[in-house]
């Protein structure tokens, strides 16, 4: 054991978040209370359509299940406030097995399939987790998943420091809004099938610029900047040591919000992840206007209207963005090597990773070694021994960019490419293929150790 | 006028063309078929107004073979050979005038024009038989209310364009005098009263217009001298910030102690913080006993790795590249391995390493003697 896995600190922060969860619930249990059969006066409005979910309120079993979680999260904030003389012996923490279970599972394959399959449980189970009940149930877990591991040394490490706090925030802010989307989204679905008039023309939100709306963004602005200044000056920005440009720290991670580019990175060539890529990430986001021509979910949240536009930006979104965020801050470690939430940072962890060109495989298999040009060879034959070398990638890669295209054009996307014309079609299906360029090269790497499909050093044309 | 129901919805143009009916009604002793021709025209016109109504929504077929101009044509010509063959025009009209649109429709401005000029004309020409004034004045008293209720009334840009449009008519009129000759054959698209500008501000806009193309270019021009001027001061101001006078730098060669200092096997760090460089002996490389100068720079994006002595390895904290001891890429995304510096035996016996040139593996380059000595 490194690092001291408890502190009495540690334990009294953790009192004061047990607390608040236990707030929160005292608060959700009132609000089922006041809803509760009792005394339901068919409050309709503001909280959405718990009406449909609580059809007559919720009964007087799940209030009392939720005071008791309540009083639960209020005894367990005691048990760490009234502390312990030995820390070490506190026994309200992550227990071993979980973790070292946890750890095992840690690779980067088996974290970006299970980001994609949970991003296609979301999907598919979202009837169930608009739900109210079931997202606050979720909320709690994943805040008692935070409490307990925060227990553990290493994971208070990566947690704790100062930088990662907005993106320990942001997971809990990008939860909400995609439960809102879907809320909203099947709610409207289903006015749309039953035939009824949607949620926004109904219930709109109509108000006033002046007063109501000015005075709302003025409130928000004065919270806000009260948050930050006491957020800047509560956890002050961690200062490193010294730049150097001889000495790169280890491990050297970018600002939070790049870090799934610079996961990119260690797929693609510096030129591919950190300039075609970004770039055609932003030009293909300003596209989508003229690539859309669905007219329908125009102003409402839908989903069943648009289920090819929101499942595009929501894989590109959240597997591929935020899952490679979340990849880059808790599970990269020294070297970038790949490191469990528990696991301690050892620089000398040993991965192997030795990766090889689709040439070099190729030529192996030919049983030859790749064409090399005789030395003092012209810049025109050094060329043509090296288009011979790569001929297998760049035929792999002409054909994925110009065959794929038309190919999608007369099988899955018919519908589209008819109602798109020519040239809105192939720039939808070339976005398309760049985004799902990052996912392929991930598997070919993970599966076949493939460095480059298409290795051309001499050029600086890696792909 | 008084049996108008609404007064407050006749345009000006319904006015006119009322009026216009009555006074041509009153000249007439108009022969017996006129009523009856001025009528068909009279009905005809409320379709085509009606027609080319429709015919502005783009779905709508233009059947009609009619339109505004070919009725008044008929309409004056029938006015004019009214004496020759009236009944034949009287028998001819009306099966047209009868499909279908009731006489309430509203109409535009021309076309009740148009009636009015007809009846005029034909109240001049006409042998006289069995006049009906009332009868077309019944009509006209008829249409006007409808005309009026129904409340769409022509812009003033429609009516200014049949003002013009009467004005020019005559000579159109004149020049086919038999209406026969000019029979209603194609179905012309609806004309679309749209901005005839008055001539006057025109030649104004043309005179400011032509004097802007004058200036406007010189202008233009000034200013893309001036963006290329400025922008070239700036490039070559940037290229002098390129060349400075004195360059605060250690130099590019420097010298590293004696080949012995560096025991075979071994990666020497030392110059690394100071010089950017990792003084290597190993013979990993094509079987070579040498020792190199490898640049402390990753070919993947330029960070700096570190050497793992227990892994022999250089590893990069970026993105994970793994370069072997002779600076050979094996993992992460490196694609290129390290680069060697040039690196020599100086006359003194010391090694020299010149930064300034650089040999990479790919290009072959390593095979260079100024890559590497050879122990
Ligand atoms: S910079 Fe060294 S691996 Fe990317």
């Amino acid at each position: 054991m490194h690092g001291q896995d408890l502190t009495s600190e540690v334990i009294f922060g953790l009192g004061w978040l047990y607390l608040l969860l236990a707030v929160m619930n005292g608060i959700w249990t009132y609000r089922a209370y006041m809803a509760g059969p009792a005394r339901h006066d068919h409050e309709s409005g503001e909280k959405g359509h718990e009406g449909e979910h609580w059809e007559d309120g919720p009964s007087l079993a799940y209030t009392t299940v939720w005071s008791i979680i309540s009083m639960g999260y209020f005894l367990v904030a005691v048990a760490h406030f009234s502390g312990t003389s030995d820390p070490e012996a506190f026994l309200i923490r992550m227990p071993e097995f979980v973790k070292s279970a946890v750890d095992r599972l840690a690779d980067p394959a088996l974290y970006f399939a299970g980001s994609i399959i949970a991003f296609v449980l979301v999907v598919v189970l979202r009837r169930y987790l608009i739900n109210p009940t079931t997202a606050w149930v979720l909320l709690n877990i994943s805040v008692v998943f935070m409490a307990l591991s925060m227990t553990d040394y290493d994971f208070r490490q990566i947690v704790g420091k100062p930088d990662n706090v907005p993106i320990v925030s942001m997971l809990f802010i990008v939860g909400y809004f995609t439960w809102l989307y879907f809320r909203r989204a099947v709610d409207n679905d289903d006015r749309i099938a039953a035939g009824k008039s949607l949620y926004e023309q109904e219930d709109n939100d109509k108000v006033l610029v002046w007063p109501d709306l000015v005075y709302t963004e003025l409130i928000c602005m004065v919270a806000l900047t009260a948050l930050l200044v006491v957020w800047g000056i509560v956890l002050q920005a961690p200062l490193e040591e010294p730049a150097s440009a001889v000495k790169t720290p280890n491990p050297s991670k970018a600002p939070w919000y790049f870090l799934g580019l610079q996961e990119m990175l260690v797929y693609y060539d510096p030129w591919m992840a950190g300039v075609v890529l970004p770039s055609i990430i932003l030009v293909g986001l300003m596209a989508l206007p003229y690539i859309d021509f669905n007219k329908r979910g125009n102003g409402y949240y839908s989903f069943n209207e648009r289920k090819f536009a929101v499942l595009t930006f929501m894989f590109g979104f959240l597997p591929l963005w935020i899952g490679l965020i979340i990849l880059g801050t808790f599970l990269r470690g020294p070297n970038w090597n790949f490191f469990g939430i528990y696991e301690p940072w050892d620089p000398h962890k040993l991965e192997v990773l030795n990766n090889v060109n689709l040439s070099e495989m190729f030529w192996e298999k030919m049983g030859r070694t790749p064409p090399v040009a005789p030395s003092g060879s012209g810049a025109g034959t050094q060329f043509l021994y090296i288009m011979l070398r790569e001929w297998l990638g760049l035929v792999l890669v002409l054909a994925y960019l110009v065959i794929l295209p038309p190919l999608l054009a007369v099988t899955i996307f018919r519908k589209f490419f008819a109602r798109m014309g020519f040239i809105r079609f192939f720039v939808l299906a070339n976005l398309l293929l760049f985004m799902a360029c990052l996912p392929i090269k991930m598997l070919l790497r993970w599966s076949f150790n493939l460095k480059y499909i298409v290795a051309i050093p001499e050029y600086f044309f890696n792909i | 006028m008084a049996e108008i129901p609404d007064r407050k919805n006749m345009t000006t143009a319904d006015i006119l063309a009322f009026c216009r009916a009555e006074v041509a009604s009153a000249q007439s002793s108009a022969p017996e078929a006129e009523p009856a021709a001025e009528a068909s025209a009279d009905e005809e016109a409320w379709e085509v107004a009606e027609e080319s109504a429709q015919a502005e929504a783009p779905a709508a077929p233009a059947k009609k073979p009619t339109s505004t101009k070919d009725i008044l044509a008929a309409a004056r010509a029938s006015a004019a050979g009214g004496g020759d063959k009236p009944a034949e025009k009287a028998s001819a009209k009306p099966p047209t005038a009868k499909k279908g649109a009731p006489a309430a429709k509203p109409t535009s401005t021309k076309d009740i024009l148009a009636a009015a000029r007809a009846s005029a004309a034909g109240g001049g020409d006409a042998p006289a038989a069995a006049a009906k004034p009332a009868a077309a004045k019944k009509k006209q008293q008829a249409a006007a209310p409808a005309a009026a209720g129904s409340g769409e009334k022509p812009s003033v840009k429609e009516m200014l364009a049949a003002f013009r449009e009467e004005r020019s008519a005559p000579a159109v009129a004149e020049d086919v005098p038999e209406g026969e000759k000019r029979p209603p054959k194609m179905p012309v698209p609806p004309r679309k009263p749209k901005k005839k500008p008055l001539p006057e501000p025109v030649a104004q806009d043309r005179r400011a217009f032509l004097a802007a193309l004058l200036v406007i270019p010189s202008a233009f021009a000034a200013a893309w001298v001036m963006l290329a001027t400025t922008t070239a001061a700036w490039g070559l101001a940037l290229l002098r910030f390129a060349l400075p006078n004195v360059l605060v730098e250690p130099p590019s060669k420097f010298k590293i102690g004696p080949p012995g200092d560096y025991d075979f096997g071994t990666v020497s760090t030392k110059w690394k913080a100071e010089r950017g460089i990792w003084v290597v002996h190993t013979d990993r490389y094509k079987g070579k006993n040498v020792i190199v100068a490898l640049s402390t720079v990753c070919t993947h994006l330029g960070c700096t790795p570190n050497w793992l002595e227990g892994e022999q390895k250089f590893k990069c904290p970026c993105h994970g590249s793994g370069f072997y001891v002779d600076g050979i890429n094996f993992e992460g995304p490196a694609p290129r391995p390290l680069e060697r510096h040039g690196i020599a035996v100086a006359a003194d016996g010391m090694l020299e390493v010149d930064k300034s040139i650089k040999f990479q593996e790919e290009m072959g380059q390593w095979e260079d003697a100024k890559s590497y000595v050879e122990v």
